[in-house]
């Protein structure tokens, strides 16, 4: 009796929990949704803040390509950088010291808040190297914050679902190399492409780590890699911080969530192409 | 005239500390089946594994010699030795593209360009591993979609677009029915006029249709071979004859 009692109660537990995650999130979207939508218009997606102060009328234009041409950046980086090293630790490192010190690396790079990233990149690129605040060092300084998560997504996706398909083509006297360019990598494409949008998004996401080093208050659509740029998260933190337009930045967190919502779509269609 | 193709002597593989294989010597007749047999865990798979080396990609290690044609596989490239000694796993591993480019991923490998060479290469070992018939109409249709004895077939196939002499197989017929069986049986009697074949099987009778030789494996060691007749109603070796009635019951 007093365990069909327990069994019960921690049902009731886990559903109730179950619904909460669920609960707040719809209730987190359809707000935005909600108080974002009103603000949406032809002129505020298409043309620039204006107004005095800057931002409270206008648009948002240059923020969305900024964050788009700084997701995309960052996104090739480290989908290459973020692959290359996937491929490296399932196929060719065969020190088991090296490749838990690289896993290891790579935890730690995961849990580094991204503001310190970001201060990281500043130091480094901004006044080390002396690249100006822009597109390009900002997008590096994303891809090192996205470099883990990608990395750690594809080896798993790796790991899965190719071992016997690996062996099997070694077995056929066909190289390392071909065989994972030509089979395994097709073959994970899909896992790939997903970890590849799920990175982006983060990107997309982030403030600390471009604020330092690239975003601006006020710019154009850059026209080179070594223009700063607007990014929507920054304009969305400058328009609450600085007591501009919360209605604006309402407008703007919708656009942002739209962006990172279809950026995922498209890389999940992208993955399920078979054109094999 | 017995012709010898592959000679073994003291082949011993490890997994890290573990012994798996220990002092195996034997050799394999060129144009015979020969059939492996042994309880499960013995090492049958470690043994096929080890002659075209693919155990070192399991992270085993190979010692001993191994020559082919009386040429030492120890030291030869990878390429040329798994284009010479071809194999088939267990379950078929279909690789995830149409049948068409399953059959071609090998020689364009190989840098085969010429289309109308693809599709004779293509065509030709279908029809040896007795698959053509059945997907001419559709070989852009994904190979997944195949049935699991038609996919096996069409893995045979694939191995023997490298035009290899020996072909490994591991228990091709565990996991299919009579007639997927029995059609394999068909197509293997068939190709050992072209190929030398090394097959693995936990199913006696099966040994029993097709082997020229049968070999008993036992605790990473090679206990006797012989014809089947001999291993199967005379053996020698006290440990052949348990199994083997352990095995009819
Ligand atoms: N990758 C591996 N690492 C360590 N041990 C292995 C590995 N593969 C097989 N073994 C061991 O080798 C022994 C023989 O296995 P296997 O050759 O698959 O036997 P069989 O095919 O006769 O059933 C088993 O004890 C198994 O646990
Ligand atoms: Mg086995």
């Amino acid at each position: 009796m007093k365990n069909k009692f327990q069994d019960n109660l921690f049902k009731l537990w886990v559903i109730i929990s179950g619904l909460t995650i669920l609960i707040v999130t719809i209730g987190i979207f359809s707000y935005l949704l909600y108080k974002g939508f009103k603000v949406i218009s032809t002129e505020f997606i298409f043309s620039s803040p204006k107004g005095v102060p800057l931002g409270t009328e206008g648009g948002i234009f240059p923020a969305i390509v900024g964050s788009l041409l700084s997701g995309l950046l960052s996104g090739l980086l480290g989908g290459i950088l973020g692959l290359c090293t996937a491929v490296y630790l399932v196929f060719y490192c065969e020190n088991l010291t090296i490749k838990i010190y690289i896993l290891q690396a790579l935890q730690c790079l995961a849990g580094i808040p991204s503001v310190v990233i970001g201060l990281f990149g500043y130091s480094l690129l901004i006044v080390g190297f002396g690249i100006n605040k822009s597109l390009l060092s900002a997008s590096i300084t994303l891809t090192i914050m996205i470099i883990p998560f990608i990395s750690i997504r594809i080896k798993k996706a790796l790991e899965e679902t190719s071992k016997d398909q690996y062996i099997c083509s070694l077995s056929l006297g066909i190289s390392k190399s071909y065989t994972i360019v030509r089979l395994v990598i097709p073959n994970a494409f899909k896992y790939i492409m997903t970890s590849l949008g799920i990175g982006i998004a983060f990107s997309m996401g982030a403030t600390a780590p471009v604020m330092f080093t690239g975003a601006v208050i006020s710019s154009g659509i850059p026209s080179k890699l070594t223009d700063p740029f607007m990014s929507l998260p920054y304009h969305l933190y400058i328009l609450v911080n600085e007591g501009l337009s919360v209605d604006m930045a309402y407008g703007t967190a919708f656009v942002l969530i739209v962006i990172v919502l279809l950026i995922n779509l498209i890389c999940h269609l992208v993955g399920n192409y078979e054109d094999m | 005239m017995r012709e010898v193709v592959l000679k073994i002597e003291d082949l011993c593989v490890d997994y890290g500390k573990k012994s798996i294989l220990k002092n195996i010597n034997v050799t394999f007749e060129k144009n015979k089946i020969t059939a492996i047999i042994g309880p499960s865990g013995c090492g049958k798979s470690t043994f096929l594994k080890s002659l075209n080396k693919t155990v070192e990609e399991y992270g085993g290690k190979i010692s001993g010699s191994i020559s082919l044609n009386n040429n030492s596989i120890m030291n030869m490239p990878l390429e040329k030795l798994r284009n010479s000694i071809g194999m088939v796993f267990q379950t078929p591993v279909v690789f995830p593209f149409s049948i068409y480019k399953n059959m071609t991923f090998a020689p364009i490998y190989y840098g085969e360009k010429n289309k109308e060479k693809l599709n004779s290469i293509v065509v030709e070992n279908l029809k040896k591993a007795c698959l053509y018939e059945e997907v001419k109409s559709d070989l852009n249709m994904q190979a997944s979609k195949l049935s699991g004895g038609q996919q096996q077939r069409l893995v045979i196939a694939r191995c023997l677009t490298v035009n290899p002499e020996i072909i490994l197989l591991d228990e091709p017929c565990s996991a299919l029915d009579i007639k997927n069986t029995s059609h394999i049986e068909k197509m293997l009697l068939e190709l050992k006029n072209d190929y030398t074949i090394i097959i693995v099987t936990h199913n006696l009778a099966q040994a029993k249709r097709i082997a020229d030789y049968v070999m008993y494996m036992e605790e990473g060691t090679m206990v006797e071979m012989g014809n089947p007749d001999e291993i199967f109603n005379n053996p020698v070796d006290s440990r052949t004859k348990e199994y083997i009635l352990y095995m009819k019951n």
